[in-house]
């Protein structure tokens, strides 16, 4: 018997009238368990739907770039929330006595007075003390030296203070201003409420261009699933010939883009893990100069939400592709 | 009612009318083969009935489901009910045979494990158990014609619809195809096969639908000598 003719002329038992139910045997031979190249991993069998260009790796490497640009905006957001933290719990901890005077006698006189007020005061934690002719020597380039001898240069009195001293700041001020009325407490108010205005804005202005680029991601997604579905209007129509819902094709898409969007997002992240982590190196190399410049540590305050991201964008362009394919099938018969 | 047709007309965007009142109706277990003429409308007829197409107007009934007015989420579980084996055969070029196979299984959702040793059966049948694993890309015209025939056949179809299922394969192996169906019919599926194949058609005495024109101008059980005659 030929392979061109039927092995058996009977009717094949599968379509008996008194055929067993479906079901009857295990033990596939290994030819068809065998894994092949491009067999669904969660299934071992071949996805129904051809790549077709639309889901390959074009598409893998534009998620990558968007999902590394996607990552650094997270990053930025977690530095610039962390900097600020920085910043403003500083300035909340600390507070400077401006003491002027006449004279330089009235300056000294003023200061002994303000650091008894301060040391009998609860919450401030630490004292120290510029006096008139330190505070000169700050101002030497400027003013050249000796400037206390023709200017009443004021003294300074840095504190730090624990956040219940902040409670009774109007009865501080007014125990200081007792004193003279070149006594003046600056707590720092206005710097920290700029500095919180700035980094909220920068966080937003961050998080919008991580929603952007989401978006973006989305949109591409949904323009893919469509070309694909074009690229595969033959096997579409033939699912749906041989009794697939709409939800199964979408199903089918949807898969594809999950993984596509996992692997191209995973790459993105990698990408800009690297990015970050030479602009880290190369922040921390400025040293003393660096003071003011946000360091990006690796904590999991930044780890967390950065490996969220594949998953975020991957569940986006999966649920863009499958909401495109349900729409685009919905006008077929 | 498996199959009714009342006053069916099917007409293309670009206006051509392929049908124009076509009445019939099968019940359970009945055969039919559709003849006539190349663009006479034998595969815009079966179209219909496996839901390719919605008629312009008139009356289509399946499994006693108006389908004229069916919503579309209705349709996926009556085409499941049916076994199509297309003209062009329609496999898919990535998947293997045995894949292509089994995949109006996958479709219904059924396991691997529940469907696995069928595949395998009915591609041994049509004899090719030894290309299981062969893509159709490599198959010939026959080949290819007899995975679509296993895939239309998988399923355990109630209705089985055949677009010339002979059209590419040796007279023997045809006639063998045609058994099989007339065998599936007996068994309860009702059957119609569209065909050119006019010395099967009177081979197998069974009845025979006639269109020519859009135009369904003949129902009956031929007569092989009048066949003949008219030749």
């Amino acid at each position: 018997m030929t392979q061109t003719e039927f092995a058996d002329q009977t009717t094949p038992q599968t379509l008996r009238a008194d055929a067993a139910p479906l079901g009857r045997a295990p033990n596939p031979p290994a030819a068809i368990n065998s894994a092949r190249k491009g067999r669904a991993w969660w299934s071992g069998q071949t996805p129904i739907l051809p790549a077709a260009g639309a889901t390959g790796a074009p598409m893998t490497i534009v998620i990558a770039i968007i999902s590394a640009l996607a990552a650094l905006s997270l990053a930025a957001f977690v530095l610039i929330a962390s900097a600020s933290a920085k910043w403003t719990s500083d300035l909340a901890a600390s507070m400077t006595v401006q003491i002027k005077g006449a004279s330089q006698e009235e300056i000294a006189a003023n200061t002994t007075a303000a650091v008894n007020v301060l040391e009998t005061t609860a919450g401030v934690t630490e004292i120290s003390v510029k006096s008139s002719s330190q505070a000169a020597k700050l101002l030497e380039p400027w003013l050249g030296a000796n400037a206390d001898s023709y200017l009443s240069v004021p003294a300074l009195i840095e504190m730090r203070a624990a956040p219940s001293a902040r409670e009774n700041l109007a009865a501080l001020r007014t125990r200081l201003s007792a004193i003279g009325d070149g006594v003046v407490l600056d707590d720092h108010g206005g710097w920290n409420t700029s500095l919180i205005r700035a980094s909220r804005t920068g966080q937003l202005l961050a998080f919008t261009i991580f929603l952007l680029i989401t978006g973006a991601a989305c949109t591409i997604a949904a323009f893919a699933a469509r070309a694909g579905l074009a690229a595969n209007a033959d096997v579409v129509s033939l699912l749906h010939l041989v009794g697939a819902t709409d939800e199964f094709i979408a199903n089918e898409v949807q898969r594809r883009f999950v993984l596509v969007g996992l692997k191209g997002a995973g790459l993105g992240l990698a990408l800009a893990l690297v990015m970050l982590f030479l602009a880290s190196l190369s922040a921390r190399s400025y040293g003393a100069g660096a003071y003011f410049l946000p360091v990006l540590d690796f904590d999991m305050s930044l780890i967390a939400p950065m490996a969220m991201m594949p998953v975020a964008i991957s569940i986006a362009t999966a649920m863009s592709a499958r909401f495109t394919v349900l729409r685009t099938l919905r006008l077929k018969i | 009612m498996i199959v009714g047709f009342e006053n069916i007309g099917l007409a293309y965007e670009d206006g051509a009318e392929v049908l124009r009142s076509v009445n019939f109706s099968l019940d359970e277990g009945q055969f039919r083969f559709l003849t006539g003429p190349s663009g006479s409308g034998k595969t815009s007829l079966l179209k219909l009935i496996y839901l390719a197409h919605r008629p312009t107007r008139g009356r289509l009934t399946l499994f006693n489901n108006n389908v004229t007015e069916a919503a579309r989420d209705d349709l996926p579980a009556m085409r499941r009910r049916i076994g199509v084996v297309f003209q062009e055969f329609r496999l898919l070029g990535h998947l293997t045979a045995y894949e292509n196979v089994a995949l109006p299984m996958r479709i219904a959702g059924v396991g691997q494990n529940q469907y696995r040793e069928d595949v395998r059966e009915l591609l041994n049948w049509v004899g090719l158990g030894d290309r299981m694993d062969a893509s159709p890309q490599t198959l010939s015209g026959g080949e290819k014609q007899r995975v679509a025939l296993a895939r239309a056949l998988v399923s355990k179809p109630d209705l089985i619809l055949a677009d010339e299922p002979t059209g590419n394969v040796d007279p023997a192996m045809g006639e063998k195809i045609m058994r099989l169906f007339i065998e599936l019919n007996r068994l309860g599926s009702t059957v119609i096969i569209a065909t050119h194949d006019l010395n099967l058609v009177k081979a197998l005495g069974k009845p025979v639908m006639r269109l020519e024109n859009g135009d369904l101008v003949d129902s009956t059980t031929p007569d092989p000598a009048a066949w003949r005659a008219s030749g």
